[in-house]
């Protein structure tokens, strides 16, 4: 049993379009997984409904044994305390210096600003950018930038780490830095789920691979040997 | 202070969770308190950036405190002069009355029975007979009407009573005791006695449902201008709404700095109303001195003190929260994380 499940899960939209078709899939503790697949192939609708962001149509999303439908609203907050979250826009707060921006997940945390000084300058010095810890993200580069993204959706230790197009905007080089960073979040046991059309990238990383098209599972490396995808 | 976990290069303990407790029905992960430290913390800090935003914007915030403080003036300030109307009629030493006024040549006798009557309740203090001889030779003491009076063959002036009240009595009790003697036999009308400060206590009345009436409207009136004022601070702050409630911000955490606009917005404007009361009582303060001199009074203001003015912070304070609630709940209801 993975600690994340996904049974014959299907999102429809209000338009009737249907972005997830019947996908089953888990995900075990502590595994790093890509979503790879084209524009619309369902890779962020998956990240989303992780997340409760959206509701399935239809299915189960099981995480750590519970049905996320039946998490109440008030406890949907402290869910997502555990889960971190990478977005290709980085979403950073720009009036907001850099520590401001990493340390906000760990107010919101409810911990004392002594443990957040500390966690926050761990995360950065993690990501590399200790120095930078007064700056704002505007006057960071964008690989600066998403890794200050990466130093909040892990300055929490979450159990559960989504990123979506994390190396959108990068060169190459940077792509790996960067991918070096999920790397070692995974190390200490946290799932890495990271959604990517970066086919190259993901092919040379050796990891789990989930391809989706048109909201179906057609690629999964893991399951290759026992059902002969490809 | 790293856990053992971290220190032994294991899986460090998650911020939220400290370490792996049992998993409660219906929820992924063991929750957490907060601390009373951390929570204490956060308000501070949440203090202190409502400050900085509503100091950066002060133009802005001045409309606000000048409106929510209109709004809150006018019914405060008829609530002060009801308290000091009430002032003015609570040691009223007055005696209010009635007077009966009986049909010509009435007998003497059924003027003595009703006098008699009405002497034995105990709402009256006393009871006069005015023969028709003694009202006309009153009225000629007073009257400069001389030699006219010889030329009437009768008398015209009625027998007549007035009767007091003991002290303390109501205008209730008045109207009970004048509607004994109304339609008795002989009696040609009953008036009922009202002195100024009478009228002062029907004002009183009249001012203090007026001030309910208006602090109900201007109170809708308060909480409208919050409300908008922090859906606009809501709007400006969007984004980092978004983001908090992606890391996974409870509603309550969301809502605070919006509380906390609220609060400020009605504590400044709850000010600004004491300084339009004040600024309004030196304006009328000679013209009322003069009123009241006319009547022997001087010039008071009970009510406007520190527990008035404190309850005039309470009341502006609770309407901006109010208004910052009703704003908020409206505007981060589908609040869209993604």
């Amino acid at each position: 049993m993975g600690q994340i499940e996904f049974h014959h899960v299907t999102k429809r939209f209000d338009d009737g379009f249907e972005a997830l078709k019947d996908v089953s899939v888990d995900f075990p503790e502590g595994s790093m997984t890509f979503l790879t697949g084209h524009s619309g192939a369902g890779k962020s609708t998956f990240l989303k409904l992780l997340l409760c962001a959206d509701r399935p149509s239809a299915g189960q999303i099981i995480v750590n044994g519970v049905n996320v439908r039946h998490i109440s609203a008030r406890r949907l907050a402290h869910y997502r305390q555990h889960i971190g979250v990478v977005f290709q826009d980085h979403h950073l707060l720009h009036h907001r210096d850099v520590y401001e921006n990493v340390a906000l997940p760990l107010r919101v945390a409810g911990m004392r600003e002594r443990a957040v000084a500390r966690r926050v300058r761990a995360s950065l010095t993690r990501v590399g950018l200790l120095a930078k810890e007064r700056m704002f993200p505007r006057y960071l580069s964008t690989g600066e930038q998403q890794r200050v993204g990466i130093a909040r959706a892990v300055a929490t230790r979450p159990r559960i780490l989504l990123a979506d197009e994390p190396t959108g905007n990068l060169d190459p080089e940077l792509s790996r830095d960067i991918m070096h960073v999920f790397e070692q979040v995974n190390q200490v046991g946290t799932t890495v789920i990271i959604a990517s059309h970066d086919r190259d990238l993901i092919e040379s990383m050796g990891l789990r691979i989930i391809e989706l098209a048109h909201g179906n599972i057609v690629r999964d490396t893991d399951r290759e040997a026992d059902i002969g995808f490809e | 202070m790293a856990s053992n976990n971290e220190a032994q290069g294991g899986r460090p303990a998650p911020a939220t969770g400290g370490g792996r407790g049992r998993t409660k029905k219906g929820y992924p992960w063991p929750h957490r308190r907060v601390g009373l430290v951390a929570w204490w913390q956060d308000h501070l800090r949440t203090g202190r950036e409502t400050l900085h935003f509503i100091s950066a914007r002060l133009g802005t915030s001045l409309l606000v405190w000048l409106l929510v403080g209109i709004a809150l003036a006018l019914p405060a300030g008829l609530i002060l002069l009801q308290l000091n109307l009430a002032g003015m009629t609570a040691d009223w030493d007055g005696r209010p009355g009635l007077s009966v006024y009986f049909e010509l040549n009435t007998d003497a006798g059924k003027v003595a029975a009703i006098a008699q009557r009405l002497s034995e309740r105990a709402e009256i203090e006393g009871v006069r007979v005015t023969s028709p001889e003694e009202a006309l030779a009153e009225f000629q003491s007073h009257a400069d009407v001389g030699d006219a009076l010889d030329l009437l063959t009768e008398n015209p002036l009625p027998a007549s009573l007035r009767a007091t009240l003991v002290p303390g009595s109501s205008l209730l009790d008045l109207e009970l005791v004048a509607g004994l003697v109304e339609g008795a036999p002989g009696v040609s009308e009953v008036v009922v006695e009202k002195t100024w400060l009478e009228r002062v206590i029907d004002i009183s009345r009249v001012v203090s449902r007026l001030g309910i009436i208006l602090g109900a409207l201007f109170g809708v009136g308060a909480v409208l201008v919050t409300a908008t004022s922090v859906r606009l601070a809501i709007e400006a702050r969007l984004e980092e709404l978004r983001v908090l409630k992606l890391v996974g911000a409870t509603d309550r955490q969301i809502r605070r700095p919006f509380m906390y606009f609220g609060a400020l917005y009605g504590l400044g404007g709850g000010l600004v109303a004491a300084m339009l009361i004040s600024l309004c009582l030196v304006a009328i303060e000679t013209p009322v001195s003069n009123l009241l001199g006319s009547y022997g009074r001087d010039l008071e203001t009970p009510g406007f003190d520190p527990t008035f003015l404190s309850g005039l912070l309470l009341v502006g304070a609770f309407l901006g929260v109010s208004g910052a609630l009703l704003a908020a709940r409206q505007r981060l209801k589908d609040l869209e994380i993604l």
